[in-house]
């Protein structure tokens, strides 16, 4: 029989998420056409609520490259079988505002081995100016992509170049299995 | 040679390539699935081509609104194509289309044009 009170405990989600002002929330398995069916979603969204031409084209491209890093990069792929190019990966992306901010936050599970190569790239990007990231991308840009990329390399530069503030990044060992490790990032724009 | 097209998507550009007038454009966005596999044909067609002419007047329009970063670096391989037939002796022209506001495509374009000096560049802001 169909329970009330549980249901009514299960919106309370819905509440939560309005309290912390979310725009915009997925978490599951990420397809190339969810990412792309989403864009539209949050492009017009966006549009409707009165953000800036330039600061939405930042939230749009910070969105991009957060969903499509999931694509490429989670570890958790739902059809393992098929070839990698039309795999499913976990993950989940928010967009909220605080204030006169937006705040994109991204998390997904990454190989625990894995941690140190992602930390020596997003750490020193922290410490640059923004003159010093567009320096960066320029050099980047032009020189070979790194062989563990499946984009161009320049995926966090873009995201440290749209933001107003240092990317924040995290991780959390996953207590059941210690080869996979929750990776978050946090971009404020 | 045959004239390339290809139909835009959500995700990815119109590609218009006119090799009989001589007149390349690209148009719409650009964040496609796998970036290097979707611009591996279109920068091999534009090679053959541009390797078949001398002295010819070429012109490319670009309006891209929006590229994700592994379609930027496509983007400079295309751009490279065009600048070395630009040095072999054809005459190649780009019109790149931006909206007004749009700093960051700006900027790419300033890259494009410090980069690759044989292509006459010429900036054209959008006002929306």
């Amino acid at each position: 029989m169909f329970n009330t009170a549980t249901a009514r405990q299960d919106c309370t989600f819905f509440d939560l998420a309005q309290q912390r002002n979310v725009i915009f929330y997925h978490m599951g398995y990420f397809s190339h056409h969810i990412i792309s069916a989403m864009a539209e979603v949050v492009k017009l969204q966006l549009e409707i609520s009165g953000v800036s031409g330039p600061t939405r084209r930042k939230l749009f491209s910070s969105f991009v490259e957060l969903s499509q890093n999931i694509i490429h990069y989670s570890s958790d792929a739902l059809n393992t079988s098929v070839s990698e190019a039309s795999g499913l990966r976990q993950g989940a992306v928010c967009i909220s505002t605080d204030g006169e901010r937006h705040l994109m936050l991204c998390a997904n599970p990454i190989a625990t081995a894995d941690i140190d190569r992602l930390r020596e790239k997003l750490e020193p990007l922290r410490n640059m100016s923004l003159d010093e990231i567009k320096q960066a991308y320029k050099v980047t840009l032009r020189s070979e992509t790194p062989e563990d990329s499946k984009g161009a390399g320049l995926g966090f530069l873009t995201m440290a170049r749209d933001a107003s503030a240092p990317l924040e990044f995290d991780f959390h060992p996953r207590a059941d299995d210690p080869d996979t490790t929750l990776f978050c990032l946090k971009a404020t724009i | 040679m045959d004239n390339f097209y290809i139909e835009a998507t959500a995700t990815s550009p119109e590609i218009d390539f006119r090799f009989d007038q001589n007149l390349l454009s690209m148009k719409g966005e650009s964040y496609p699935e796998n970036a290097a596999a979707f611009y591996a044909p279109i920068v091999q067609q534009l090679r053959t081509y541009l390797a078949s002419k001398e002295g010819a007047a070429i012109t490319a329009n670009i309006a891209l609104a929006y590229f994700n970063s592994s379609s930027t670096k496509m983007l400079f391989s295309i751009f490279d194509a065009l600048d070395q037939a630009a040095e072999g002796g054809n005459g190649i022209e780009v019109n790149w289309y931006y909206d007004e506001e749009d700093e960051t495509i700006f900027e790419f374009g300033e890259e494009l044009k410090a980069d690759f000096t044989s292509i006459v560049f010429n900036d054209r802001p959008i006002t929306t």
